[in-house]
């Protein structure tokens, strides 16, 4: 096994441009589906505030989770303890910043779009259910691909992040989906 | 790690700058809106908006991660200076994103081709992405270096850049394409 340490160019190309690959596919995926989902629903003006920021969240929740967990099993302290502490710094991260989306979306939406299509709980629920359901799949499916990259000597740094990517954005969407039909929103 | 040391670590030099982060991507959502008509105009754009940001991203968040890595296990040292290191790593990464992006403007046209979209400016378009992805690269690479060491040197974990990172590539690309397509188009 190569260390990290000794990791030429190439390398680094072989074991990220794959995934990379993946990653790319994934995203443009996303984009035609949430084109297809959620472009017909009436109130897509008011959703469109969100998505940016909720399909953003891949990367500012999801990405470090999976950055922590790579660079603990890289440095040695990944063990039982530090995962679930990571699991709820991440759920208590991803709450406190839905909650932030919703509750400026609305205000956004009172200023300049004046759009009536749901209540104010609707504006910090959608966050908070679709980041939460996306978070139920990307967590178990990033340690597991974290653990067996690791396990087999590949930079997790090079292969997990990428590959999660596509995972993400699919099931952001997906879960953003889900959310509207769940709460009925219009 | 006893007393939930690693939750409260995590949560402290997180939480600002995921609050930050929500904030430019509320504020991106709103620039698109405002320009949602050039995007419209242009579909290629359009269709690969979401993979430009994600392969721009993926690539920032390996470059953190490497960088995180190699200051733990000292690699590099957490100065600012050239390394042989450092060298292999903007390589690898920089072949990485040339590549990934020639693969997405294959996929983006093949796709488009066969919706039967009309292609309007390909050659311009490719330049502008382009330009875009390679500027963006550049500046993140130095940038992310430098704050990194800051960081590491500070006591701070330097994977606390990520939110930040992404959220501000997710606020730039847009916005530097449609910069660049005022200019060009």
């Amino acid at each position: 096994m190569e260390r990290v340490e000794d990791e030429t160019r190439i390398r680094i190309i072989k074991e990220l441009f794959p995934s990379e690959i993946v990653s790319i596919i994934g995203s443009i995926l996303a984009g035609v589906i949430l084109t297809i989902l959620i472009l017909p629903f009436e109130s897509f003006a008011v959703l469109i505030l969100m998505v940016p920021a909720i399909l953003s969240l891949r990367g500012n929740i999801s990405g470090p989770f999976i950055a922590r967990t790579g660079k603990d099993l890289i440095i040695g302290d990944f063990n039982k303890g530090t995962w679930l502490q990571n699991i709820l710094a991440t759920l208590f991260l991803s709450l406190i910043t839905s909650v932030l989306i919703g509750t400026i979306s609305f205000f956004l939406n009172v200023l300049f779009f004046k759009v009536e299509a749901f209540p104010f709980y609707v504006f910090i629920a959608i966050p908070v259910i679709s980041i939460l359901l996306n978070l139920s799949i990307s967590i178990p499916i990033s340690t597991f691909l974290n653990y067996i990259a690791f396990q087999f000597g590949l930079n997790v740094n090079n292969v997990v992040n990428p590959l999660m990517t596509a995972v993400d954005d699919f099931f952001s969407v997906f879960s953003f989906y889900l959310t509207l039909l769940l709460l009925g929103v219009p | 790690m006893m007393k939930m040391e690693y939750f409260k670590k995590v949560v402290k030099e997180s939480i600002i700058i995921l609050i930050i982060s929500s904030l430019l991507g509320l504020i991106s959502g709103t620039v698109l809106s405002l320009n949602e008509e050039i995007l419209y105009s242009i579909p290629i754009i359009l269709l690969t908006l979401p993979a430009l940001n994600s392969l721009i991203g993926d690539i920032s968040i390996v470059l953190v991660s490497r960088l995180t890595t190699h200051l733990y296990i000292g690699t590099i040292a957490p100065e600012v200076k050239k390394s042989a290191r450092l060298k292999e790593d903007f390589i690898g990464l920089f072949l990485t994103i040339i590549f990934s992006f020639g693969t997405l403007m294959t996929i983006g046209y093949i796709f488009l081709s066969i919706v039967g979209k009309q292609i309007v400016n390909p050659f311009i378009i490719i330049i502008i992405l382009s330009i875009t992805v390679l500027i963006l690269f550049v500046i993140l690479f130095i940038i992310l270096f430098i704050f990194s060491i800051f960081l590491f040197k500070k006591g701070k974990d330097p994977l606390i850049l990520i939110p930040l990172t992404t959220s501000l590539i997710d606020f730039l690309t847009p916005l530097l394409i449609i910069i660049l397509i005022i200019i060009f188009i």
